[in-house]
């Protein structure tokens, strides 16, 4: 990651926070707003992390994976279908039955990994192909069965969709308590416990929201610093120079590819077990897409492609803080009180981004193209 | 061989015949003149789906009990079916059709016209124009939405509350969030209303997106907000179920979503409604009586019941309540809301 696109990284992110701050200063104080608003980028960038890293793994083992998306949907469906089996029909209580949901989905993610690892690695298809067809096979049965299961008559749920058990409770990270007891030693703690209190927003999160940060630094660590990782980046690389000293190309990529996948699976669980307790059809909603555009962005690292989601993250952030202060936006700046502009931000800035503002990305040499021995 | 192919696609098409038979077997006739039949065809989804259908249903019921009507429903299964639900009770002679939901609008206005002396009821079926034998069933939400603005400023202790709604382009939901707005107001003219519309995205996501209407009620609540009103399909639904996961009042839309969204029901203060039932009957009582009214039928708005929270709210907040809904019910008190949203 070099500091250029780092720092352009941390601009952007600035702005839309500081456009917020901004106009919403008179109502809400500003440390209140940055608070609330790196609360919600956490929150809204977690699968977008997730689908990232899944990119991340896949090419830089030179197996393109734009099967992120279905990935996502699949995960989300049956892990969702999971949790309501394990609690309405054999009545486990929530936590089980979520922790299976959670379990499902990362499984269902690795299945569609293994299905693109064999269309891509053994068969040799196209890889662009493989990824689509998982996308749309993503689509049709999780339409096809969540139909058929909950609105059909005689399906088991006698057309009603059961209730979910729940989603995943907010865990807590007790830093802002450590933080305000730093406080109570410094002479006037008032300025600083104000803080501390408005930090409680952005440690309050969701289990897979953080597993979510701590599986970018891992991933950071073992593409980096292990044998494996260097395995992985050699095959990626330059395939023929690891097969010649005996790494087995198949292998390495199939492991990666189903690492891919369990980690798309846990972004789809991120949808029906952390964030809602509900499935909708289609409601990853080319989340998986703007993943790869992460991953992209963020030059095929760990934490440079999590940077990057956090910019879609802020922009949704922004998307939905300028609504609330509609009211106080002044005339000059009228157009950001329409919201579909507002909301088209997290795209703009993807074909921004994508155009190559900032440096040149350099993708795996080999990525994308089947080996042959 | 042969023979068993040809029995199979018969009884295909037989079962294809069932569910369009479902209105028989000890029915009376319902052409003769002195027999007083009501049909009900649901939206897609079942008739005790504790939501709308239902609501509708139980004014059917009463009007069984009430005025002897002999009574009967379809449930739809498909979209596609719903001229054929409503042809079902029609071609059997039925005096009233009522058919619930938004979705069956067109339908029941060709049905109207294709047999006009049978009485249709389309309940939340705004008429454009209007047919003798149609009457749709809508609804003031501005006071709907008007209570529970007045409930959620009276219970408020941050002075911050939130509304999660779906597009503001469908009347209904912009004056659920207007009415709102405006009930907050009238109670406490400083309040801080955040009236947050689902507006960024396209028509087929603004009511399904429950992941969007979560995270705007939890950047609410980070805000210090803590009452939340959810409209909007799944996506308000998104919004309770967060607002009752942290903790704060959930408020709820349609009918008493205590029921339909149990995820929230500790933390449901109440849920703004539209009382289905009660205008279900009365029109189907002025078909029988011979004065039915074409065109829009204006029905009644209430609130909810407190449920769990009944010890919650203290009593002079449940009086003023009471209060309010006497006021907007006479007339003495208004929304101040228009009926559409003015243009830019």
């Amino acid at each position: 990651m070099d500091w250029r696109r780092f720092l352009f990284i941390l601009l952007i992110i600035a702005i839309l926070f500081g456009v917020v701050v901004l106009i919403g200063k008179a109502q809400v104080s500003p440390l209140v707003i940055i608070m609330s608003m790196l609360a919600t980028t956490l929150m809204v960038a977690t699968p977008l992390t997730l689908g990232a890293l899944s990119g991340v793994f896949c090419e830089n083992a030179a197996v393109i994976n734009i099967g992120i998306e279905g990935m996502m949907l699949a995960a989300a469906f049956f892990g969702w279908l999971a949790a309501i089996y394990m609690n309405s029909i054999f009545h486990y209580p929530t936590m089980p039955s979520l922790i299976v949901g959670v379990i499902v989905a990362v499984l269902v993610g690795g299945l569609l990994g293994l299905l693109l690892a064999v269309l891509s690695v053994t068969f040799k298809v196209d890889q662009i192909i493989g990824g689509t067809v998982i996308n749309i096979l993503a689509v049709g049965i999780t339409g096809y069965l969540n139909r058929q299961l909950f609105f059909e008559k005689g399906s088991i749920f006698h057309g009603n969709v059961p209730h979910a058990p729940g989603v995943l409770p907010t865990l807590h990270i007790p830093v802002p308590e450590a933080l305000s007891a730093v406080c109570n030693l410094l002479p006037s703690p008032q300025g600083c416990l104000e803080f501390a209190n408005a930090l409680g927003k952005v440690f309050d999160q969701r289990p897979i929201a953080i597993i979510a940060i701590v599986l970018v630094f891992v991933s950071h660590y073992v593409l980096f610093y292990t044998r494996w990782g260097l395995r992985t980046r050699a095959v990626g690389e330059h395939p023929r120079a690891a097969d010649t000293v005996g790494i087995s190309v198949e292998k390495v990529r199939y492991a990666n590819v189903i690492i891919g996948g369990l980690l798309a699976g846990l972004a789809g669980a991120y949808f029906t077990i952390e964030s809602v307790p509900s499935f909708e059809p289609l409601m990853t909603n080319g989340r998986g897409f703007i993943s790869l555009a992460a991953m992209i962005f963020g030059n095929w690292t760990p934490i440079g492609a999590w940077t990057a989601a956090l910019i879609f993250g802020a922009a949704q952030a922004m998307q939905i803080n300028l609504q609330f202060f509609r009211e106080l936006i002044p005339p000059q700046w009228a157009f950001l009180q329409i919201s579909y502009i507002v909301g088209l931000a997290p795209y703009i800035l993807t074909m921004i981004i994508l155009t190559g503002i900032v440096g040149k990305t350099i993708p795996p040499a080999a990525d994308g193209q089947p080996y042959e021995k | 061989m042969k023979k068993l192919y040809l029995l199979f696609v018969t009884a295909l098409i037989a079962a294809m015949l069932l569910p369009a038979c479902a209105p028989s077997g000890g029915a009376p006739d319902c052409t003769k003149e002195e027999v007083f039949c009501v049909g009900l065809v649901t939206d897609v989804g079942k008739i005790d789906d504790k939501s709308f259908n239902q609501s509708a249903w139980e004014g059917v019921k009463k009007a069984e009990e009430e005025l002897g009507a002999y009574v009967q429903y379809i449930e739809t299964t498909d979209s596609k079916d719903y001229d054929k639900n409503i042809a079902t009770f029609a071609d059997a002679g039925y005096d009233v059709i009522v058919t619930v939901g938004f979705g069956l609008g067109e339908a029941t206005i060709a049905a109207a016209d294709k047999y006009p002396d049978i009485y249709f009821i389309g309940v939340d079926q705004f008429q454009e124009t209007e047919r003798p034998n149609l009457a749709g069933l809508i609804f003031p939400e501005d006071q709907a939405g008007f209570l529970v603005g007045a409930l959620a400023a009276m219970m408020t202790k941050t002075g911050k509350i939130g509304a999660v709604l779906g597009t503001d382009v469908v009347p209904p939901v912009w004056r659920f969030g207007e009415g709102y707005r405006a009930g907050a107001q009238y109670i406490n003219p400083d309040i801080e209303v955040f009236v947050v519309y689902h507006n960024d995205v396209g028509f087929d996501k603004t009511f399904t997106d429950p992941e969007w209407g979560s995270q705007t009620a939890i950047s609410m609540i980070d805000k210090g907000a803590d009452v939340i009103f959810g409209a909007g399909g799944k996506t308000g639904n998104g919004a309770i179920i967060a607002a009752a996961e942290k903790g704060v009042y959930a408020i709820g839309v349609d009918t008493d979503q205590y029921y339909t969204v149990p995820e929230a029901a500790p933390r449901l203060l109440s849920s703004a409604m539209k009382m289905i039932t009660p205008g279900v009957f009365e029109l189907i009582k002025m078909a029988k009586e011979g004065n039915f009214p074409g065109g829009n039928y204006l029905g009644k708005a209430g609130y909810a019941p407190y449920h769990d929270l009944e010890n919650e709210v203290p009593d002079d907040v449940k009086a003023k309540m009471e209060e309010i809904y006497q006021a907007l019910l006479d007339g003495s008190l208004e929304t101040g809301v228009p009926p559409a949203k003015p243009a830019e």
